[in-house]
């Protein structure tokens, strides 16, 4: 149970504090409601390179690092398809160093032309380093736009290509800070040992003048139900062929997103689920095998992902996994499995909800999705799912007509 | 509430860390002369145990200590893997072993109700276990796997030669070749088990507010593991130094590792060599980041570190950057050398340092979790936690003269090794 207080300025800046007494250090968090899917279609990877720039000093103060660093903290940021959180780790006792500079750039950044070349040239080595010069790293820039074709899933965080970071004007980033960072548009999240009464006055203090302004509305296509399976084959530099099987699955507030996360757990175990035993262990297709769910706030996708032993193939693979995930659609999982399944989650969010940053990062998130006391009803929405529940659902999930099938072929030497 | 105006320009008021205070975990030596230590005092019901065993990737044979590492709890006289992992899901237990050249260290998470029953799990399945021929054929055949894809990326390819350069001629330069995997033998994998766990058990961390009578049974089973573990070998530095690059075709990022044998936290440096290396390289405003991130925009990223072992230190630089600029880095690298040795690091940017430096071990140093494996870092070495007493006297002591001297004496391009491949 994580307790926590909620208040909001006239400027719409949503504040949230949780008191923790047992530490000397404080969190300060900043999410703003603004992700890859925000982007025009034309100029992709904004919200990333956006993040970045935000290091670069804001309209009163030239840069954001150093008065953090001398005040004892650290502080750092990422971006998804969905948000762009920043983060700031500092000892209690001055706390307002880093209120004092996360206000000053929620008010207006500096916006100079240096830092747009060098962070564009960062972030393209970026890019490079994470997707382009690993093996198998460029996979996701496959798979989206298979797997969305209307929703901007279709594109990564890091930008279609490297051209549109490389194209990004001062006018285009001024235009996107306007748009996007103003206080209707943020939720803050403090935690650490202090008052409320104090934390009130503090945050007035800061961002109490910072203007406000009407949140623009967001108006995302849907992306509608896939009739058929779509697939795509890619020859890449690799060791060994490899596959996604992703389908379609609900929002991150649906009861989809919980069965779906209960199904991956129990197909991907790393020893005793269905993909290791069947496919892995006992007809030696795979030599890794796994399944996840991306969790994004708009539909997600559920993920089957592994790499094919050498002298099997693809094909053979593809024959088997079908007749595997009927499985779920014939036969129901036993009670206890899912109390396991169940108990694992449970065990696994007490150690992350220990992190000071984990629980000002989680509240964010909730007050995002609709409020944060949500963040105390996951674990009883997840003791309330039946077997029943789950089996039907995975006839809905495992249909082959709303798969994404990307695969990706070993170039021969 | 009324709207104070302000002036944004104007930093609020900084308030130093004045003391921060260090806490020894509670010790129980067990009947094989291994320590045994408790942390409680937790805010929640979480719980782990640490075991630590030498059997380190640099006792033997590397390949073998991984397999070994791997296959741990995977089959014995009473359960199969499947089982071995069922058991644990019922309690809602997770486990890692993580392996170093000197230690593997096995860590089981659970909520502190169920500590002990995942630890009797893992107990029995280690004592009794038979590695089964199954098991043994599958972790060789996936660890080739991605070992084939660990191969390509060149900052395994730089590391890893940065790493046999460095450490030549000392039982740390050996390495897994792919060619190996066709060799693994389960019996080596038995006989490592046997020799360097059930008889290698150096000690054991713990934290979770389980009760003393829980404690005590904890004793029991661990009062069972037997130790003779033999004295290291004393370490010799013999590198070779230099520079060296490795052509990858296609590639369009370079990674690049620069260093130097170095000293762990025994030496009188180190302290004030910490300072020096976090304006060199280790913070995000350090000088590498400054200038080859922030200034130039070659890299996504750039550090400097120390690597510290029982018994030596050394000190990395690394990153990432396009091919085109490798040299450029190079030269910007040994330019951020030059300036440290030739120019006095200015008031405010060591005080910025210094402020830096103690904030994150006043975070190092929160809850019992951090400050156990504070204690862990001394510990190894065979310091207590007077260390960090005196790591804050002499980071507050240190002046700009004294850095300027470690440079000259610890950052000398011409004494480098220096790798890149890509």
């Amino acid at each position: 149970m994580i307790a926590f207080e909620r208040f909001t300025l006239a400027n719409g800046l949503r504040v949230l504090f949780h008191k923790e007494p047992s530490t000397p250090m404080a969190v300060v968090n900043v999410l703003y409601d603004v992700g890859a899917r925000d982007e025009n279609p034309k100029q992709t990877g904004f919200a990333h390179l956006f993040e970045h720039l935000m290091f670069g000093g804001s309209v009163h103060i030239p840069d954001f690092d150093a008065p953090l660093q001398a005040a004892g903290g650290q502080s750092n940021a990422f971006t998804s398809n969905d948000i762009t959180n920043y983060y700031d780790v500092l000892p209690a006792q001055n706390l307002d160093t880093a209120l004092w500079l996360e206000s000053d750039r929620m008010l207006s950044l500096a916006f100079t032309p240096k830092s747009l070349e060098v962070q564009r040239q960062v972030v393209i080595e970026e890019f490079k380093q994470r997707y382009l010069n690993q093996p198998y790293g460029d996979a996701w820039l496959h798979l989206r736009p298979l797997a969305y074709q209307k929703h901007p899933y279709r594109w990564a965080t890091i930008g279609k290509n490297i051209k549109h970071i490389a194209d990004a004007t001062m006018d285009d980033v001024r235009a996107f800070f306007k748009k996007h960072y103003h206080p209707g548009n943020a939720i803050l999240c403090i935690v650490g040992n202090f008052e409320l009464a104090e934390i009130k006055e503090k945050v007035q203090y800061f961002f109490g003048d910072i203007p406000s302004q009407v949140k623009s509305e967001r108006k995302l296509p849907e992306e509608p139900i896939q009739k058929r399976l779509r697939q795509k084959t890619i020859v890449s530099k690799v060791p060994a062929d490899s596959f996604y099987y992703a389908f379609q699955m609900g929002k991150r507030l649906d009861q989809d997103y919980y069965l779906a996360d209960l199904l991956s757990d129990h197909l991907g175990n790393e020893k005793t689920g269905l993909l290791f035993t069947e496919l892995q262990r006992k007809r030696r297709l795979v030599s890794e095998i796994t399944a996840y769910i991306t969790g994004s706030l708009d539909n997600g996708l559920f993920v089957i992902t592994g790499k094919i032993n050498p002298n099997r193939s693809l094909a053979e693979l593809d024959e088997a996994i079908w007749p595997l995930l009927d499985h779920y659609i014939s036969k129901r999982m036993s009670k206890n499995a899912l109390k396991e399944l169940i108990l694992k989650l449970q065990t696994a969010k007490a150690f992350q909800d220990q992190g000071l940053l984990n629980r000002a990062m989680n509240l964010c998130f909730f007050e995002l999705l609709g409020a944060a006391e949500l963040i105390n009803e996951e674990s009883k929405r997840f003791e309330k799912i039946t077997t029943a529940e789950l089996q039907i659902y995975a006839q809905q999930l495992f249909d082959k007509n709303r798969c994404a099938l990307l695969q990706i072929q070993a170039q021969k030497p | 509430m009324t709207q104070v105006q302000f002036d944004r320009h104007i930093a609020p008021a900084l308030h130093p860390i004045d003391h921060i205070s260090f806490v020894a975990p509670q010790r129980q030596l067990l009947n094989n002369g291994a320590p045994l230590y408790w942390r409680s005092g937790l805010q929640n019901d979480t719980s782990k145990i640490e075991l630590h065993f030498a059997a380190g990737s640099a006792i033997s044979n590397p390949l073998t200590a991984s397999l070994c590492a791997g296959l741990l709890i995977n089959g014995s006289n009473k359960k199969t893997a499947k089982q071995i992992q069922k058991a644990l899901d019922a309690v809602g237990a997770y486990y890692d072993v993580s392996l170093s050249q000197e230690t593997a260290v096995v860590t089981l998470y659970a909520l502190k109700h169920q500590l002990y029953n995942a630890y009797l799990i893992f107990h029995e399945n280690l004592f009794g276990a038979l590695f089964p021929f199954k098991e043994v054929k599958e972790l060789v055949h996936t660890r080739r796997q991605k070992f084939m894809v660990q191969e390509q990326k060149v900052s395994f390819i730089a590391q890893r030669c940065f790493q046999r350069s460095l450490l030549a001629e000392t039982v740390y330069a050996k390495q897994i070749q792919l060619s190996d995997f066709d060799l693994a033998d389960r019996s080596d994998i038995q006989a490592f088990h046997a020799k360097h766990y059930l008889k290698g058990l150096k000690k054991v961390f713990l934290v979770g507010d389980i009760t003393e009578d829980t404690l005590q049974t904890f004793v029991h089973l661990l009062n069972q593991y037997q130790s003779e573990i033999p004295k290291q070998a004393t370490f010799n530095w013999n590198p070779e130094l230099g520079a060296t690059h490795i052509e990858q075709e296609g590639a369009i990022q370079s990674a690049i590792r620069i260093g130097r044998p170095l000293f762990n936290k025994t030496h009188p440096d180190f302290c004030a060599f910490i300072v020096l290396n976090t304006i060199l390289g280790d913070y995000f405003g350090s000088r590498l980041m400054s200038n080859i991130r922030e200034d130039k925009g070659y890299t996504y990223g750039i550090g400097s570190h120390i690597v510290e072992s029982n018994q030596f230190g050394y000190l990395v630089i690394g990153t990432e950057v396009g091919t085109q600029t490798r040299e450029a880095t190079f030269r910007e690298v040994q330019h951020e050398f030059e300036r440290l040795k030739n120019e006095q690091i200015p008031a405010e940017e060591l005080s910025l340092v210094k402020s830096y430096l103690m904030g994150q071990l006043l975070k190092s140093a929160d809850g019992p979790y951090a400050m156990l494996e504070l204690f862990a870092h001394v510990e190894s070495l065979g310091l207590d936690l007077s260390y960090y007493d005196q790591y804050i006297a002499e980071i507050k002591a240190v002046d700009a003269p004294k850095l300027q001297e470690l440079a000259k004496r610890y950052l000398n391009w011409e004494e480098m090794l220096i790798i890149s491949a890509g």
